[in-house]
């Protein structure tokens, strides 16, 4: 349980960790109402809302008397939840949430991710799930897009094709064009579930980060990944089955 | 563990090895166990006492010979039995639990096992690989660390069942049959009186101490993890997850990313992954232990709030970061509050300082007030035993500040208390009062540490002090500098023994040890008491 991210978009991109029990306020602030988060939009109240974190997801609050809050999961197909004027902890179910503020313009928002979300093994029996099962520390949402890129990063090894070879990230971007729902992840994205990857669920050390002064973190990072969650067993050969057709005839399968 | 209903995975009857397969005991991520019954068969299994006929009688069916060989053998060869720190506890109920257990067990003749199948068919590759690589630590361990608290390896079976495309190739640990788990057992009668509570305590603590001494970790101490044997012993199990501490520096072990969330310490909820998997310290396991104190005395509830486990490992990432208070339950015995709340500090750093044989220590000092209390339900040779533990923390804590339980106390030390009968069922020598040794390690380094007890740092004591100084002739007992021992004699010519900067005796004390006798030799020690020669 390390809490939550939460990274502003906005120049300067600004990103802040809250723990469990901990609360962060966003809104354009001002020296009678400190804010954490500053969201530097003129239509956006000085205290708009509170983030405070609890168990492994967050609560929203709207201070705000007179408008309404969206909370988007990107990942959701269009889910999303609204939490009224004036709400206290709103519970928010989502990984990845995306706040989304009213203003005159397009709209202010801000990302939040939750990585302590628990899954249960999936190699454990369904049913009689009981709190003392031994688990596997890091749980991933096969669902999400952040485990097809991981699948992908895999597929070469899992294959058995090479036992070197770790797909850029361009070849991923290729590899997933035909997946019906996220054919779309540009290259920035899948750079992003990558980091998210790394940094926040597997929580990645490199073999070359334990040695410093080597400059060859990027590069590990991926390799490391792609050699845990095989080692771990958090990825294997059932899970090729969530990629995309590899040959162009293979297409109409995915609709 | 009851298992859901999935219907029994493995036929009854199967044979698996000279066992065969009865009801199912348990389910869970890894695999299924199933009770076990050694099959009558005409080899005798290479049992020098032979008799096949599956009777119970207590001169040997099979099974009486093959178990009463292996209780032999860890007695004789020696392997860990009294290397820990309960020697005197153990001898002292011979006819009561513990040891004697097996002993009527196997005489017993209809003695059951338990069979832990982890099947590899039907899975992925990899998947497989994860199963016989969890396999391979829980039998490697099994095989080489025996010891009275921990669940004993009978045999692993490698299953060859073309017939069964679903168990072929699984690999079975045939293992001690355990009556239930402590978790059953906190789930049928809620929290445990305190005298009850801190037997079982004390058998964990036990078990913990001598594992983190061999150097191993757990990983995985819980409830469900803790079993109870029919005469009321404690016997950790599941060491599917055990790993033995980093060779070079021994202070880190590495683990496969698994664990109960509800025992992970709270470091381990941002550690970092790498190929080898997790690091872990032996203070995971006492964080483990300081949740399983508090759950004994409040019927299993952590003392962490919050519905789920998720919800539980948030707060104790709030209490690790100072933001909420640990808040144990008042219905944890005092003693054991502070021992839980020792052993639940937040920073590894200073829950380093508590090592499982510290906790020990304390826990038998506890366990002696608990026995003294009113109400205490412990049958009168259970209570006898408590008294035991009472009067040896007593006597060490009079004999000198080095509280290492195993040392014997000396007669003179505790004839002002309560152990009349201590007297006669455990100490027989008549040593000189108050001879003594110091254990001295020539090499600083384990000097400055030695309160670590640092396996590298452990010396050994001589069976013979005549033969060869060989791996035969060292008792599991080891000692660490600093250790106070009682010397009843002294052997002047004994094999000569050189130390690491040379200096050369050949004389040798015989010491006495909670489990026997054993021998110092004089270059281990900077004292020289006035023992007569030995005869």
């Amino acid at each position: 349980m390390s809490g939550i991210v939460i990274h502003l978009p906005q120049e300067p991109a600004q990103t802040v960790r809250l723990g469990p029990g901990e609360v962060a306020r966003f809104g354009r602030g001002s020296d009678a109402a400190p804010v954490e988060l500053r969201l530097a939009d003129p239509s956006v109240s000085r205290l708009a809302g509170e983030i405070r974190v609890t168990d492994e997801h967050w609560l929203l609050s709207n201070f705000s008397a007179t408008q309404s809050y969206l909370v988007e999961n990107p990942e959701g197909a269009g889910e999303y939840l609204r939490v009224p004027p004036r709400r206290v902890g709103a519970p928010i179910p989502f990984e990845f949430a995306r706040v989304v503020l009213p203003t005159r313009g397009s709209g202010v928002s801000f990302h939040v991710f939750a990585p302590d979300h628990v899954y249960l093994d999936p190699s454990g029996p369904e049913g009689d799930h009981r709190g003392t099962r031994t688990l596997t520390a890091y749980s991933l949402d096969q669902t999400a897009a952040y485990f097809l890129v991981l699948v992908a990063l895999c597929e070469p090894r899992l294959r058995d094709e090479s036992a070197l070879a770790v797909p850029t990230t361009p070849e991923i971007v290729e590899r997933l064009r035909r997946h019906p729902q996220y054919g779309r992840l540009t290259a920035r994205a899948v750079s992003a579930h990558i980091d998210y990857l790394a940094d926040e669920k597997l929580r990645i050390v490199s073999p070359a980060e334990r040695e410093p002064g080597r400059g060859a973190r990027r590069n590990g990072k991926r390799e490391t990944l792609v050699g845990v969650a095989l080692r771990f067993g958090l990825v294997d050969e059932r899970h090729l089955g969530l990629l995309p057709a590899r040959t162009p005839s293979g297409a109409g399968a995915c609709r | 563990m009851p298992v859901s209903g999935a219907g029994p995975r493995v036929p009854r009857g199967l044979r698996v090895g000279d066992w065969e397969v009865g009801e199912p005991i348990a389910e869970g991520g890894w695999g299924w166990v199933y009770e076990g019954r050694r099959v009558a068969n005409t080899d005798a299994g290479g049992s020098s006492t032979g008799p096949t006929a599956a009777g119970r009688s207590s001169t040997g069916p099979t099974a009486a010979g093959r178990s009463t060989d292996a209780t032999d053998r860890d007695r004789g060869a020696g392997a860990v039995d009294g290397g820990h720190g309960t020697g005197v506890t153990d001898r002292g109920r011979a006819a009561g639990a513990g040891d004697a257990g097996h002993g009527t067990g196997a005489a017993g003749g209809d003695r059951a096992v338990a069979l832990k199948f982890m099947p590899t068919a039907g899975l992925a590759p990899r998947q497989a690989r994860g199963l016989a690589e969890s396999a391979r630590r829980e039998s490697e361990f099994g095989r080489r660390n025996r010891h009275p608290r921990l669940i004993r390896l009978l045999d692993s079976v490698v299953l060859d069942e073309p017939d069964h495309p679903q168990l072929d190739g699984a690999v079975v640990l045939v293992m001690e049959r355990a009556e239930r788990s402590l978790r059953q057992l906190l789930e049928a009668e809620g929290p445990l009186a305190g005298g009850a509570g801190t037997r079982i305590l004390t058998q964990i603590c036990e078990g913990l101490a001598h594992l983190h001494a061999l150097g191993w970790v757990h990983g995985d101490l819980k409830p469900d993890n803790v079993l109870l044997m029919a005469d009321g012993s404690v016997r950790l199990s599941d060491f599917g997850l055990a790993a033995e501490l980093d060779g070079t520096l021994g202070t880190h072990a590495w683990m496969p990313p698994a664990g109960t969330p509800d025992y992970l310490p709270p470091e381990r909820w941002r550690a970092p992954l790498g190929e080898r998997g997790v690091q872990v310290r032996p203070s995971t396991d006492i964080w483990a232990l300081g949740i399983v104190i508090h759950q004994v005395f409040t019927g299993g509830a952590s003392p962490f709030p919050g519905a789920t486990a998720a919800a539980r490992g948030a707060a104790v990432q709030e209490f690790a970061a100072g933001r909420a208070p640990l808040r144990l339950d008042p219905a944890v015995p005092e003693v054991w509050r502070a021992l839980a709340a020792d052993c639940l500090a937040p920073a590894h750093e200073s829950r380093a300082a508590h090592t499982a044989q510290e906790v020990l220590t304390r826990v038998r000092a506890a366990e002696g007030d608990a026995s003294d209390a009113p109400g205490d339900t412990a049958p009168p040779r259970r209570r006898r035993r408590l008294v035991l533990g009472a009067v040896t923390a007593t006597a060490l804590g009079a004999a000198t500040a080095v509280g290492w339980p195993y040392i014997v106390a000396d007669n003179e030390d505790h004839t002002a208390g309560k152990g009349t009968e201590v007297h006669t069922e455990n100490i027989s020598g008549t040593a000189s009062a108050g001879a003594r040794v110091t254990v001295f390690n020539v090499e600083k380094y384990c000097r400055d540490r030695a309160e670590a007890r640092d396996p590298i740092c452990s010396l050994g004591l001589a069976v013979d002090p005549r033969a060869a100084y060989t791996i035969d002739n060292v008792v599991p007992t080891r000692v660490w500098h600093g250790d106070v021992l009682p010397a009843e004699c002294r052997m002047s010519k004994g094999l000569p023994v050189t130390d690491e900067v040379g200096t050369r005796t050949t004389t040798w004390y015989k010491v006495r040890l909670r489990d026997g006798r054993a021998w110092l030799p004089a270059v281990r020690t900077k004292d020289r008491p006035a023992v007569p020669e030995c005869a």
